[in-house]
């Protein structure tokens, strides 16, 4: 059950709830869902439902916790909030991410003409 | 908490959450969508229009929550704890079977678990040795003796030892008996009442030689095996604790054993044993060091050595096989064709059961065999029935596979409630199995219950059900859809129910051919004339302690004295004693020369026993010519003698033995002339099955012996005599005991009930099998009518005879049972073979027993088909066809 196998798209996703909840507190499904597709400009159009897969995994490992609590508009909704545990693999992985991406983008670079 | 864990944690506490989640996220994904629904209100849509842009948004909410429900826990855990339900609920709904399939189990695996953990008890659990692995017994051989696995002379083994380069150690321990360890008895005082105790006399290395230190203090050095040295002595834990109460400070305490004084030097561990569980207390040989070089023709010796490392069984073998061949060439006297056998010592321990324990392992695994496939047949004629209801599951998209899993999970919790009850069932009735098998166990052997019965019950438990659960759910769903569930499938299923009655039937012929054997080969041994009138004859054996009785003439007067007062007690009418009882114990022999014969030709080993008159008379021995001995033959006579019948024939071959003369040694020995003046009939030593072998008995005046066993008939029930015999023989020295007390019809029904325990065991085996198998017959021609009523119902309408319908309904039911038959002979050939060791006056392939079994077997087949029969013909073609 290593984590750091796991599945490309599903790690992605994982580490954009990690981070929406990182940014802007607790926060329910809906509004995760919502506030990723916003930040991709609407480019990542996913099925919201799936976006349960992901909380239950982050939850699974203790990275999130999950509450009963009321919307801003009033609805009953469950809540989502980043615990420290998320907070240092949200670091860790943000680090990797980078280091990965800075090795890419060299050597994307280097071939160039 | 690394994340792995933490998931393992979530998805097992997934396992419980069931409903309850199922409705928190239900609530959740609710909650979700309206959020959706009121964003596209706000985009100014009709509320229809919104409510379809959020289900698109969503995506499908019913696989959200599949998946959250496969997420949530264990999916594989869930559905077989699933199945595990619906299979606790069908067996409810199904009672019928549900309790015949569990007692079936129940009894297969308690069976199979006490048969087989006591069968490994026997032959597998080590020895409470250092490497037992590495301790061989060492035998004589001898074919002019007919001995195979003989003990050792002391002299030979000491040849042995010092000449091997085999083995590190090589130890010996006399055996004078062939009952239990072959311990003798003797008398520890002092510590109020006298207490007789099993004493096994030891080598000094044997305890070096088996590797286990002592709990308490040492074990013997090599030198006090030897005369002046030896009066020290090792304890049994079980003698320590009882005799001692567990003394701590026993080393170094003097006892006294029969007269003599001992040093206890060690106390054994609880698990120690050597060589049985009877002796409780070892002591040094005490030889005098010329036994060892000269004393080639007693043979007493058990023998046992530890190899070297790195040297096999084989090479030990090739290295003593040239030791005895020296030993031959040089005394040609004793060792002429005297070879060795070795044996793994617990090979050689269980040499006796191991035949026995093999048969019984094997027909407890044949009956258990015949349960799954009884039970698999059961499970398709249910099968049948449950066909629709497999159906409508196949139909609403239950896989194949999916069904299969079900069944076989059916099956296993079938399969472990009988097999927690067999359990409970071997464990419960454990000690009333040992009590039964007693005389089945050998004195070295640990039938303590312990896991072993528990961890074969478990694998039996998961045995059964791939017999009897998987192909029948193999069978059962393969032809299951909703529009076949009448002929095709069943049909199909009904060909392998017949092929599994056939082989339940096969199965079960084995079981009953080698019961029957038994039986027959019991009767046998049971009818067989002992040579000696067992009825109302007691005995008990004393031993003159050779501190108070000095000489021949000490002893000859006290034995006189015990049987003077013996005889005057009324309520005994005869009184008898010899030195060696029948079938029990051992039998003194020595060298013998018949007058007339080449000087080079004398007899060895042959077996003698010195009798007080009235021996004969007592046991009921036939005279069959010459005299008895009497009063008048004492030492100051001519020295006399009478021999049994077979010695007769085979020294005199046809001509008569009366006025012939013997002498006891070899010719060059000069001994004196012993004139034979009787012949009596064979009295059986060995046993009932074993061959009587040429035997002489002197007066007890003539050629003394001790101990003696006395012999006393009693008119009425012999154990009441003991008492007064027992006072009497008090009267004549008060601290003489009486050991091995025992009555002779005892004593011929002991010798017989090993015999006894395996055959009432198989006979169980066989008829719960035959009833099985009739079982089966009957079940599956009883489905086979249901099926056809409306065929039968059209003939018996258009005319048919009930007689023709009753034998079409009984031929169908023959037909596996033909089939399964001769497959059964040709199994029981093979099983007879394996079994023939076990047999007496009886061939493995007796005509009379396999005719017998066959007899049985069809028999049953016939009364279970005759009930479906009988019902085929009663059918009333109005109804059936109006069903219709």
């Amino acid at each position: 059950m290593s984590d750091s196998k796991a599945d490309l798209l599903h790690g992605t996703l994982d580490l954009m709830v990690l981070q929406t909840l990182e940014v802007l507190g607790p926060l329910h499904g809906y509004g995760i869902a919502r506030r990723i597709e916003q930040l991709s400009d609407d480019v990542l159009q996913l099925n919201q439902g799936t976006i349960y897969q992901s909380l239950m995994r982050l939850q699974q490992r203790r990275w999130i916790s999950a509450a009963w609590g009321t919307s801003e508009n009033n609805r009953k909704a469950k809540f989502y909030a980043i615990t420290s545990a998320g907070k240092r693999q949200l670091a860790s992985e943000t680090r990797n991410w980078n280091r990965i991406a800075g090795v890419i983008g060299r050597l994307l670079r280097l071939s160039e003409p | 908490m690394p994340a792995w864990l933490a998931v393992a944690l979530a998805r097992l506490r997934g396992l419980f959450a069931g409903r309850a989640d199922d409705a928190d996220f239900d609530e959740e994904v609710r909650s979700h969508l309206e959020m959706l629904v009121d964003e596209h209100l706000r985009r100014g849509v009709s509320m229809a229009e919104a409510r379809r842009a959020a289900r698109l948004a969503f995506g499908g909410s019913m696989q959200t929550l599949e998946r959250h429900r496969e997420n949530r826990s264990l999916p594989l855990v869930e559905s077989t704890m699933q199945d595990v339900r619906y299979a606790g609920r069908s067996l409810v709904r199904y009672p019928t079977f549900s309790v015949v399939a569990i007692v079936t189990l129940a009894i297969g695996i308690g069976a199979g678990a006490a048969v087989l953990s006591f069968a490994g008890a026997v032959l597998l659990k080590p020895l409470p040795y250092a490497r037992p692995q590495a301790l061989v017994r060492i035998f004589e051989t001898n074919p002019l003796k007919k001995w195979t696995r003989n003990v050792a002379s002391p002299a030979n083994y000491a040849d042995w030892k010092s000449r091997n380069r085999s083995f590190t150690d090589v130890a010996a321990y006399e055996q004078f008996s062939n009952t239990g360890s072959g311990a003798s008895d003797v008398f520890l005082t002092g510590l109020g009442e006298p207490q007789g105790l099993k004493s096994l006399g030891v080598s000094g290395n044997l305890f070096r030689a088996l590797g286990r230190p002592p709990l308490l203090g040492r074990t013997f050095a090599d030198e006090e095996e030897l005369e002046g040295k030896s009066r020290v002595a090792v304890l049994s834990y079980g003698l320590w604790q009882s005799a001692f109460g567990g003394d701590p400070q026993i080393v170094g305490r003097q006892i006294t054993l029969s007269g003599r004084t001992f040093e206890v030097v060690g106390v054994m561990p609880r698990d120690f044993f050597f060589p049985g569980r009877d002796v409780q207390i070892w002591l040094p040989f005490g030889y005098a060091p010329a036994v060892f070089q000269m004393v080639r023709r007693p043979h007493y010796l058990g023998v046992v050595a530890r190899l070297r490392a790195g040297v096999t069984l084989a090479q030990a073998r090739h290295d003593l096989d040239s030791v005895a061949a020296a030993l031959e060439r040089e005394y040609p006297d004793t060792n002429t064709q005297m070879g060795v056998r070795l044996e793994g010592f617990h090979d050689s321990l269980a040499y006796q059961s191991r035949p026995a324990l093999l048969m019984l392992s094997g027909a407890v695994g044949l009956l258990f065999l015949v349960m799954c496939v009884n039970l698999a047949n059961l499970q398709l004629g249910r099968g049948a029935s449950r066909l629709r209801e497999l159906a409508i599951r196949r139909a609403i998209g239950a896989g194949r596979g999916r069904l299969v899993r079900q069944l076989v999970t059916e099956g296993i919790v079938v399969s472990v409630i009988g097999g927690a009850v067999g359990l409970g069932l071997a464990a419960a009735g454990h000690s009333a199995l040992i009590a039964f098998a007693a005389s089945a166990v050998p004195l070295f052997a640990d039938v303590a219950l312990d896991r072993s019965v528990a961890l074969i019950a478990a694998a039996l438990t998961l045995a059964a059900p791939v017999v009897f659960a998987i192909v029948p759910a193999l069978a059962g769903t393969n032809a299951v859809a909703l529009t076949d569930r009448t002929d095709a499938g069943s049909r199909h299923t009904s060909t392998l129910r017949s092929t599994l009655v056939a082989s339940e039937v096969a199965l079960s012929l084995m079981l009953i051919v080698t019961a029957l054997l038994l039986v027959r080969s019991l009767s046998r041994l049971q009818e067989v004339d002992p040579g000696f009138n067992p009825d109302h004859v007691a005995a008990f054996t004393i031993a003159l302690p050779a501190a108070r009785y000095p000489n021949g003439a000490s002893k000859l007067a006290a034995f006189r004295e015990i049987e003077r007062r013996l005889t005057a007690v009324s309520g005994i009418s005869a009184v008898g004693a010899s030195s060696s009882i029948a079938l029990r114990g051992y039998t003194w022999t020595g060298d013998a020369t018949v007058e007339g014969r080449a000087s080079t030709d004398y007899e060895r080993e042959l077996r003698h026993q010195s009798v007080l008159t009235g021996y004969f008379r007592t046991m009921g021995i036939r005279l069959l010519s010459g005299r008895l001995l009497d009063d008048h033959d004492v030492e100051s006579q001519p020295p006399v003698t009478v021999v049994n019948k077979t010695l007769e024939t085979q020294y005199f071959r046809g001509a008569l033995a009366v006025g012939k003369r013997i002498t006891f040694g070899r010719p060059q020995d000069n001994a004196p002339w012993v004139t034979i003046v009787g012949v009596v009939d064979d009295e059986k030593q060995d046993g009932l099955d074993r061959a009587p072998q040429p035997e002489v008995y002197s007066p007890v005046a003539q050629k003394m012996q001790n101990p003696m066993t006395f012999v006393l008939r009693v008119p009425g029930n012999p154990s009441s005599a003991l008492a007064a015999a027992r006072s009497e023989v008090h009267a004549v020295d008060k601290d003489l005991a009486l050991t091995d007390v025992v009555t002779l019809s005892d004593l011929v029904h002991e010798s017989t009930s090993d015999e006894r325990f395996r055959t009432i065991l198989l006979s169980g085996f066989a008829g719960v099998a035959l009833f099985l198998a009739a079982l089966g017959i009957y079940g599956v021609l009883a489905y086979w009518v249901t099926q056809r009523m409306r065929e039968l119902g059209i003939r018996l309408a258009l005319g048919a005879q009930g007689a023709a319908i009753f034998r079409t309904v009984v031929g169908e039911g023959m037909r596996p049972v033909a089939i399964g038959g001769a497959a059964g002979i040709a199994g029981a050939f093979a099983a007879g073979r394996l079994v023939k060791a076990l047999l007496f006056g009886v061939e493995a392939l007796d005509p009379f027993v396999y005719s017998s079994a066959i007899g049985v077997l069809a028999l049953a087949a016939f009364l279970a088909s005759a009930l479906p029969a009988l019902r085929a013909t009663r059918v009333d073609p109005l109804v059936v066809l109006r069903e219709e």
